[in-house]
Order: structure tokens, then C-alpha cells, then sequence
């Protein structure tokens, strides 16, 4: 399938980002995480609020700078963000002002795609999110759950072989999150296994992430702090959370959220992107 | 000057709202070298036109000590008062009496016509004209009815103050959101009580927000109706230097008559920030 | 509910403009007093849509083959006609050229200055010193540099402007949502692609209410401009009159000025709803 070179798709060597607070002082964000995701690999980031993980997405995807360390995608250092890097935000980044059509073809018309064929992408696009009823509306008049549809057939739309998402259905309702879920997993899933893009996705709820992720990684304050394979098999049920295997990584998940008392102490994980 | 409809009354720049902001900018090093760089660019541009179209920066300063407590050359040009000094407080006297009179009627009238709709039905019309049509062409007719001297300036002024902040208190008392007297009223307060303890408090930072808007436009407005008649005042004086053909007074007079306005405005916004801690505007 | 107040009010206010034009009606019957001889102090409609406008005939300097009354010729409604027109044109053309010239340069200057904190800082001082100063105040100082012709009172105009955009266009920059610069980086546009698709889009709705504040400041710059020393426009007729104490011509005209500013204000408020289909509501009142 893919070479072994290729398979290395984010690696994050030795990361630091310091951050001066209001009142002078240095605050640690992210404190030397190091970390390989492999291509196609659908990662959750997991932790409680003020951990790191939203400022470690950030820096991959290139709209912060580490203080220290490095980040590569596909074997190449990055500088700045890049189109095979496609972000999803947690609050509405729709461009009120264009079309929802418009919206989704913004990134091929940054490079230059000629109308006809970007359109003919970006209406295929919106059709999978179940969106091609209203290509021409504005967005003011979509509903938040619409408007993350959008955002998300927007970076499938650009072609992006890692996505970056950052708790992109926190702000919405239980239905409307499950719904955008599935929608997001197929998408993910279109090409079968060997076309699977990389996924890092932050999220603050344990379920979310084991129904959607095969890696689950675990920051607390700017550390990684757990490194979970979940090996279950998709496509995922109510049915798989409650697998032994599951519920045990819940457990584990929930004490490292400070939500169980039968929590271990807490261990620095060296990953293997440190050797 | 001239005002706009009321959905375009623009908020007043929040920069100069807290004390540790003010602060914190006069200590910023970018903004003195802006203001050092501002002078040097003058400066070398004095250098290639003759002093009579522009005049240095020092000498614009210097000048502006030198006339501020005596100037006797003005009274030569018939002016009264012999120093800008004297011409600075005709000014502010005028600009003064006009923002107290024109905001308490134009106060009123807004908040008035922002519960009682008829009322506001009848004067809308006209106060949207009135915002919309530069008050300055009233001023020949000022002119006329009042004679040369204080009144025709000062009414001129009073009647820009009504329009603005007849919007602005219309405004900010019509945005205000209905749950907070519905909630004084299910607490047992009376009317009265919901005027003293919702009404006003909650509209005073966007009321005090026209004030240094209506402020701003007084002082441009004040000096042009003392330039087409009047005996004293910053206008008068900018008149007659403009008749001797004299750029130096004239950037010397505009010096002061602008930095009176910045502190004035300074002094408003102090008053802002204090009125209104709670508020979102006092930023 | 909503649109039967809408309909009342709107017939409120074709009622208080009806009545206003009554009283003057009345007044001028009852105070019939002249300024001077065949020139009342307070001119009915009858007057001023006949003696008063056919005295504008006084302002027409000659040509199109209608002889200015300076020339001897006698008063006629088409030289009064064309008094006006031309007047007007003078007004209105010193404005629109200043608009497009002092809203071009603010803009641009604002964008360049807002290209990153440090011009910003730099240039926040002279700027809000620029903005506090009276603009009316400085008429004498643009005379002076630049004449009582067409360049000084355009230039006047255009600076007057300029500051205004100048000021709301880098408030504007400094207030768009960081997330659609985010968003559209990660998409890949470059940096003259998110000026020209993001930034300039976002500011419109903000821009709106500086397009309108300047448009305003524009008016009170003409008139305060034509009033101190220019030989033509709506202002010149009016200080001119007022020097004759004409009350009914300056009442005329002042009617006019009425009518072009509201007319200004009713177009760049269409002109700008339709750019801004987009915004939501709260935004494009």
C-alpha cells in the first residue's frame, strides 16, 4: 500500500510554544511533545480545556509557530499553512459575504482551478454533505449544523491530504453532532482504506472520540500524557462503545479527565517520533 | 458639520476609554516615533516649499507660545481679544453652552420618542433631515436673525447637538432589551423608579458616546460660524490671518484649536469610562 | 402589526412635512414684512417658485445662447433654469470628485497601514491628531495653499474625506474575525488573494457607516468651502444673498441643498444594501 517513507504523514519532533500572558509571565502551551501520525490515521486529541491540544493543531496546521522543535508533513517541514493542510474551526468560519457554492470552491479558486471544473468539484462536494439544495443561499440563512457541513466539504473540496479539526461540533446539539459525524466519517471512508486522508481531530467528549478515532492521544498541561490505539472495528455502533475493550479505554480516558477516582498517576509517554 | 442617519452613528474609538490604556499608549515607544516621524516628514517638506505655503514645525510651535497670551497684531486686524488665549475661551464658552442646552433638549426628545411612539412619529422626520442636511447651511440665516456675535454661532451649534444626540438617546433606549425593565417590573419597581434605576443608567455610555461625537463636530462647527461673522473667537482669528496671508498663525491657531479639542475629548472619555464600569463600551 | 406602524408613520411623516410647508404659508401671509423692497422676509410658495426662482436668473454668467442679466438682459425662466443647473453641477461635481478622490486615497492608505501592527502603532497618533482637528476650521488653510478655485475646495473636500475613510477603513481592517483570515490561509490564499476576497469583503459592513459619515462630512466641506471665497456653487449663492439679506433666494436654495443631500444619502443607502445581500440584518439596516 503506502511506503514506508510516505507512511510517516505528521511528524512532530520535539514541539515547545511558550506563550507571555498579560501579566508578563511565560506559560507553557505545549511542553516537547513528539509524536508520529501515520497516513490515513483518523487521531483524536483528548484533554481538558487549557492543555495544549487546540495550540499543538494550530502549529500543524501552520497558523502558529513553535517556539521550539519542528513539524514535517509528507517528509517536508512546514512554514506556514499550506493547502494539503485543510482546518475545520470550532466557531464559524464560513465567508458570510460568498455564496455557499462560492464558499466551497474558495480554495480551488486560490489556485487557480479554471470555473467550470472547480464548480463541477464543489457541487459534488456539497451534494455528499447533503447541501446541493442550497449551493446558492447565503450563509446567513443556513442553520450551525448547515455551516459545518459546509466547512467540511469546503477542505474535502480543496483536495487537503491531512484534515484539522478543532472540536468542530463542540457548539452543537446531541442530534446534529451524531448527524455531522457520520457525515464526516464517510466522507473520510469514500475511497475505501487505502484513500483514507489523515485526520487530527480535537474534541473534549470521550464518546466522539471513540466512536470516530483509531489513535487516541491524550495531553495535560502541554504534555502528552497517553497514546491509545482503538482497534474496533467500523463501521462503529452504540453497540461498540460497550465492547470490553472500549470501555476499558473510557475508563482510562475519563481518569485522565480527572473524572475517576480509580485514576493512575499520570505518566509522560515517549513516543517513538523521539528516536 | 453634518450627521447621518441613526444607524450609522459610529461608536467612539474605544483607545483612549481606560486609564491603564491611556497609559499603556503614552508609553508606547511605536506611537512617539509615528509622531516623531509625522513632524520629520513636515519638517523636510519645509525644506523644498517656501515658508509662505508652509511654514516649519518650530516655528508653528513657537509661534503658538509666543501669540498664545499676547498677539497684538490681531488687535490691529479688529479682533478683540489680542491673544489666542482670550479667543480660545470665546470658542470654548460658546461650544460649552450650546452642548449643555442642545443635549439636555436633544436628550429628552430621544428617549421621549423612543418609549412613545407618536411622538417620535412627528419629530423623526424632521430629525432625520435635519441629520442628514449639513446644519451649516442654516448658519447665513443665523446670520441674518440674530446679527453678528454669539447667538447665531451658538444656535447653530445647539441645533447640530439636538440631532445627535436625539439619535443617540433614541437609539440606546430603543436597543435596550425590554427584559430588564419586564424584570424591574416584576420586582415591584414603579415607573418612575424604572426610568431613575434602568433607563438611565443603562443608556448613559451610548448617550456619553454621541456627547463626544457632537463634541468633535462643535468646535469645526463653532469656528466656521465665527469665520462668516463674528468680532472675537479661534474663527475670527483664523479669518483675519487668512486675509494677511499668514500660514504660520494660521497652523498655529489650528495647533491649539485641535489640541483643545483632543483634550476636551480626553476629559469626555474619562468621564465615559467612569460612568459606565459595567459596560461593554467603556472597554 | 409591524407594517401597519411602518404605514402610519410613513403617512406621519408626509403629514408633519405638509403641515411644516402650511405654517410657512400661513406665516408668510401674516408676517409680511420685506427686507427690502419686493423682498419679503418670509417668501410663500408662491413666491418662491415664481419671483424667487426667476431671480436666480441673476447668477447665469451667459451662454447657450441665453444673455446673463448682468449683460442687461431681462430675468427669464431659462436662464434661471440654467443658473441653477450650472450651480449645482459646480456643487455637486466638487463633492463627487472629492468622494472619489479623498475615499480612493483613505482607502488605500488605510489598507497599506493596516498591513501590520507595528504601521498601525506607528501611524495611530498623527492619525487621531488629523481627526480631531475641526475640519471646518481649516477652510482658510486649503484657500490659501491652493486657491479659491475648483483644485482648493476639491482638495478640501477630498481631505476631509480622506481622514474620515482613512480612520474607519483601519478601524474596519483591525476588526475583521481573525478566524476568516485563519480560514483562508489554510485554503491556501495568498496575501494579496485575502486582501482582495476576505478583507475587503469583511470591512464592507463596517465601511457602510464611514461611506455614510464622510458622504456627510463631504456636504458640510462644499458648503463651507463655497461659503468663504469660491465664485460659483450652491453655498457662493447663498453668503451672496445673505449679503443682500435675499432671505426668500437663500430659502430657495437652502430647500435645494435639502433635496440633493437627502437624494445622496438615499442612493449610496440603496447602493450599499445591495452590496451587502449577505450581511445579516443587524448589519445592513
Amino acid at each position: 500500500m503506502n511506503s514506508a517513507a510516505n507512511s510517516r504523514m505528521i511528524e512532530i519532533v520535539h514541539v515547545n510554544r511558550t506563550f507571555q500572558r498579560a501579566d508578563g509571565q511565560m506559560v507553557k502551551a505545549v511542553d516537547n511533545v513528539s509524536v508520529v501520525i501515520k497516513e490515513g490515521e483518523f487521531v483524536c486529541l483528548v484533554g481538558p480545556s487549557g492543555c495544549g491540544k487546540t495550540t499543538l493543531l494550530q502549529m500543524v496546521a501552520g497558523l502558529l509557530e513553535p517556539s521550539d522543535g519542528g513539524i514535517a508533513v509528507a517528509g517536508r517541514e512546514i512554514s506556514g499553512p499550506g493547502r494539503e493542510r485543510g482546518m475545520v474551526f470550532q466557531k464559524d468560519s464560513v465567508f458570510p459575504w460568498m455564496r455557499v457554492i462560492d464558499n466551497v470552491e474558495y480554495g480551488l479558486k486560490c489556485r487557480g482551478v479554471p470555473a467550470a471544473q472547480r464548480r463541477e468539484i464543489a457541487r459534488t462536494y456539497l451534494e455528499r454533505v447533503g447541501l446541493g439544495h442550497v449551493e446558492k443561499a447565503w450563509p446567513r440563512e443556513l442553520s450551525g449544523g448547515m455551516l459545518k457541513r459546509v466547512a467540511i466539504a469546503t477542505v474535502f473540496a480543496n483536495g487537503s491530504r491531512v484534515l484539522l479539526l478543532d472540536e468542530p461540533f463542540g457548539a452543537l446539539d446531541y442530534v446534529t453532532r451524531h448527524q455531522l459525524q457520520s457525515v464526516l466519517l464517510d466522507l473520510w471512508d469514500e475511497g475505501g482504506a487505502a484513500a483514507r486522508r489523515t485526520v487530527l481531530f480535537v474534541t473534549h467528549d470521550v464518546d466522539e472520540a471513540l466512536s470516530l478515532a483509531d489513535r487516541i492521544l491524550v495531553f495535560h498541561s502541554g504534555h502528552l500524557v497517553d497514546d491509545l490505539a482503538v482497534t474496533a472495528e467500523r463501521p462503529r455502533s452504540t453497540d461498540s462503545l460497550l465492547l470490553p475493550d472500549m470501555v476499558a479505554i473510557k475508563h482510562k480516558l475519563l481518569a485522565h479527565l480527572g473524572l475517576e477516582k480509580r485514576a493512575k498517576p499520570l505518566a509522560i509517554v515517549q513516543d517513538g517520533a523521539a528516536s | 458639520m453634518t450627521l447621518v442617519a441613526p444607524d450609522v452613528l459610529t461608536r467612539p474609538s474605544p483607545s483612549l476609554l481606560s486609564r491603564a490604556r491611556i497609559l499603556l499608549a503614552i508609553l508606547d515607544p511605536l506611537r512617539l516615533a509615528g509622531v516623531v516621524l509625522f513632524v520629520l516628514v513636515w519638517q523636510v517638506l519645509t525644506l523644498g516649499l517656501p515658508a509662505i505655503i508652509l511654514p516649519t514645525p518650530r516655528g508653528v510651535v513657537e509661534r503658538l507660545v509666543a501669540d498664545f497670551w499676547s498677539a497684538p497684531a490681531l488687535s490691529y486686524y479688529g479682533v478683540e481679544e489680542a491673544n489666542l488665549y482670550g479667543n480660545l475661551i470665546y470658542t470654548a464658552e460658546n461650544v460649552a453652552i450650546a452642548v449643555v442646552i442642545g443635549s439636555v433638549i436633544g436628550i429628552l426628545a430621544g428617549l421621549l420618542s423612543a418609549r412613545f411612539g407618536i411622538i417620535r412619529a412627528i419629530i423623526d422626520p424632521v430629525m432625520m433631515t435635519a441629520g442628514t442636511v449639513p446644519i451649516l447651511v442654516a448658519a447665513p440665516f443665523l446670520l441674518i436673525w440674530f446679527g453678528v456675535g454669539r447667538a447665531s454661532a451658538v444656535c447653530l451649534v445647539i441645533f447640530y447637538v439636538i440631532v445627535i444626540l436625539y439619535l443617540f438617546a433614541q437609539r440606546a433606549a430603543t436597543n435596550l432589551d425590554p427584559v430588564y425593565e419586564e424584570s424591574a417590573r416584576t420586582l415591584g419597581a414603579t415607573p418612575a423608579g424604572i426610568v431613575r434605576d434602568i433607563l438611565i443608567p443603562a443608556t448613559v455610555p451610548e448617550i456619553l458616546g454621541g456627547l463626544r461625537i457632537a463634541l468633535a463636530g462643535a468646535w469645526g462647527l463653532e469656528a466656521i460660524a465665527e469665520l462668516l461673522g463674528s468680532q472675537s473667537g479661534v474663527g475670527k482669528v483664523l479669518e483675519v490671518l487668512a486675509g494677511a496671508t499668514d500660514p504660520q498663525g494660521i497652523m498655529a491657531t489650528l495647533l491649539m484649536l485641535g489640541l483643545a479639542a483632543i483634550v476636551v475629548d480626553a476629559v469626555a472619555a474619562f468621564a465615559v469610562a467612569r460612568t459606565a464600569k459595567w459596560s461593554a463600551a467603556s472597554r | 402589526m409591524i407594517t401597519s406602524h411602518v404605514h402610519r408613520d410613513r403617512w406621519i411623516s408626509v403629514a408633519v412635512f405638509l403641515t411644516l410647508a402650511a405654517i410657512w404659508q400661513v406665516l408668510s401671509m401674516v408676517y409680511t414684512a420685506e427686507a427690502q423692497p419686493g423682498e419679503p422676509m418670509i417668501a410663500g410658495w408662491q413666491v418662491l417658485f415664481t419671483n424667487t426662482f426667476l431671480a436666480m436668473s441673476d447668477y447665469w454668467q451667459g451662454g447657450f445662447g441665453v444673455p446673463a442679466v448682468a449683460d442687461g438682459a431681462a430675468r427669464s425662466y431659462p436662464a434661471a433654469f440654467l443658473a441653477v443647473a450650472s450651480h449645482s453641477i459646480d456643487t455637486i461635481g466638487r463633492l463627487a470628485i472629492g468622494l472619489a478622490v479623498g475615499g480612493a486615497a483613505g482607502l488605500l492608505f488605510g489598507l497599506a497601514v493596516s498591513w501590520s501592527r507595528w504601521t498601525r502603532r506607528l501611524f495611530d497618533w498623527p492619525l487621531q491628531f488629523l481627526r480631531t482637528l475641526p475640519l471646518l476650521a481649516m477652510v482658510p488653510l486649503f484657500q490659501l495653499w491652493f486657491g479659491t478655485y475648483f483644485l482648493g475646495e476639491v482638495l478640501f473636500v477630498a481631505y476631509g474625506i480622506g481622514v474620515i475613510v482613512f480612520a474607519g477603513t483601519v478601524n474596519a481592517v483591525r476588526n475583521v474575525p481573525q478566524i476568516y483570515i485563519d480560514n483562508a490561509r489554510s485554503l491556501g490564499a495568498s496575501r494579496w488573494t485575502l486582501c482582495r476576497t476576505i478583507v475587503l469583503p469583511a470591512i464592507f459592513p463596517a465601511m457602510r457607516s464611514t461611506i455614510l459619515l464622510s458622504l456627510g462630512a463631504g456636504w458640510s466641506a462644499v458648503l463651507g468651502a463655497e461659503y468663504l471665497g469660491a465664485q460659483s456653487g450652491l453655498g457662493y449663492i447663498i453668503v451672496y444673498a445673505q449679503q443682500f439679506a435675499y432671505l426668500d433666494r437663500m430659502f430657495f436654495i437652502a430647500l435645494l441643498f435639502i433635496v440633493y443631500t437627502s437624494i445622496s444619502y438615499w442612493a449610496i443607502g440603496r447602493l450599499s444594501a445591495r452590496w451587502l445581500a449577505w450581511a445579516p440584518p443587524s448589519q445592513r439596516r
